[in-house]
């Protein structure tokens, strides 16, 4: 079931080089992404690698229809034919069905962000193996108030204490860890503080807390894979002109 | 009487758990029948519940409390039920598959199909492939149902459905799947023979697996 990547149909334009003294003509960069990897990319990006960079607010994948109607927004408003490298992984869905026009699509291959901050797909597979009741805290659901404390807030708000209170354990209660990730040591600092009293709460379904230092990796990987897409490797789905992103090119 | 079917239905919808008890009890003093307050009162409210759902006009704690209300009133009926020999319209063995542990859906779609006359065996949350083996060999269900709300764990759908194969049991049962990140092409790509939205979807389908 698990589909290793194909080239598909390899655009000429980067692909099939006929003449070796005519190098392929090189398609311009444009990188989409979630803001949370503005950091790593801002340092790994080479100057000029890129012509155009948009960061998108933190929150989308909450709602993964809207999500991939905001994506497809932001790519249809490239003009030239580029490549187009998206900062996502399939974020439940969220990626699902976007059409990639005239333009050639990058992504790095994975579920969610966790895969990214940790480094790379096999550090989240082992992760996930060991304790399947984890629930992961990285900068982009803290920054946009995905988290079980945020939540149980929002619902007592909404619904009143009591329950606010019977609506998250029946929600929750399986979950055995909370995990803050991050790619580096001062992202860790800096969400301790917050990733703690969310880890405070979920006390009362005896999860504990755990900390785990990512690296950038796999960011380091797609940038350089976005220089040169012809080392694209399984870690990357590529989708060409044309194409559509679709969940099992994820899977 | 229908007043009060109505009445049951709306507090299924609005997920009031102490009063869709209550209004069972109620229902059963008036003489109605289990299986009449079931079809007419609880399940019609946890139809409306998806569709609203679908509408985006119920949001996923609203559910949980309609569940949560229609869980009440069909416990206190299942024993009505049973005395009344309703007749089970066939078996289904179901579980969240290996490495998730949400179960809220998976016993929504349990419910729907305890309500439309079938017999369920809840396997719990991140059940093992071999586990549905077992269970099969044990139950002999007609319906194999398997849950997952994570894209990170969809995939242990598919080998679940391989080790039935490789145990030589998929022939005996259909296969039915649900979940927010999976659908119907879904399905068919790891093998299964139909895909649920919601609860109520979950229930038709298996009725339609069994013919019923």
């Amino acid at each position: 079931m698990v589909r290793e990547l194909e080239f598909p149909n390899p655009s000429p334009m980067y692909g099939e080089r006929t003449n070796m003294s005519e190098p392929p003509e090189k398609l311009p960069v444009v990188i989409i992404a979630c803001q949370i990897m503005q950091e790593m990319l801002k340092k790994l990006l080479p100057d000029g690698l890129a012509r155009d960079v948009t960061y998108m607010d933190y929150g989308l994948h909450r709602y993964p229809n809207k999500m991939t109607l905001s994506v497809q927004e932001q790519i249809d408003a490239v003009a030239e034919p580029s490549l187009i490298v998206l900062g996502y992984g399939l974020c439940g869905n969220g990626l699902n069905g976007i059409k990639a026009g005239p333009h050639t699509l990058l992504i790095p291959r994975t579920d969610d962000c966790i895969a990214i901050l940790l480094g790379s797909r096999e550090a989240y597979m082992r992760e996930f193996e060991a304790e399947p009741g984890t629930y992961y805290l990285s900068k982009g659901w803290l920054e946009s108030g995905s988290n079980p404390l945020a939540e149980y807030h929002e619902y007592v708000e909404k619904y009143g204490e009591k329950d606010a209170t019977w609506i998250m354990d029946t929600q929750y209660q399986h979950y055995e860890r909370l995990v803050l990730v991050a790619h580096d040591e001062a992202d860790l600092e800096k969400y301790r503080p917050q990733a703690k009293e969310v880890a405070a709460y979920c006390q009362r379904w005896n999860m504990r807390y755990e900390e785990i230092l990512g690296s950038d990796a796999y960011a380091r990987r797609l940038v350089e894979v976005a220089a040169a897409l012809d080392t694209a490797d399984s870690n990357f789905v590529v989708v060409p002109p044309g194409g559509e992103i679709r969940q099992e090119q994820f899977i | 009487m229908s007043r009060l079917y109505e009445r049951l239905s709306t507090a299924v919808l609005e997920g009031d758990a102490e009063k869709s008890p209550k209004l069972v009890q109620r229902a059963l003093d008036n003489g109605l029948g289990p299986k009449e307050i079931l079809d007419n009162g609880l399940v019609p409210g946890m139809n409306e519940v998806g569709v609203r759902f679908k509408r985006g006009d119920m949001f996923v704690p609203e559910v949980l409390m309609s569940a949560d209300a229609m869980k009440e009133g069909l416990e206190l009926l299942r024993p009505y039920l049973a005395a009344a020999g309703a007749k089970l319209i066939g078996k289904i063995v179901m579980g969240t598959v290996k490495g998730d542990l949400h179960d809220i859906g998976k016993n929504l779609v349990g419910m729907m199909c305890e309500g439309a006359g079938f017999e369920v065996i809840n396997l719990g949350f991140n059940v093992e492939p071999e586990k549905f083996v077992e269970a099969i060999k044990e139950h002999q269900p007609d319906i194999v149902g398997m849950s997952a709300l994570l894209t990170t764990t969809m995939r242990s759908m598919g080998y679940a459905i391989k080790a039935i194969e490789e145990a030589g049991l998929r022939d005996q049962v259909k296969i039915m799947i649900g979940g927010a990140p999976v659908d119907a092409p879904f399905a068919d790509r790891i093998g299964a023979d139909g895909y649920g939205s919601n609860g109520p979807a979950g229930a038709d389908l298996a009725k339609q697996f069994v013919g019923a």
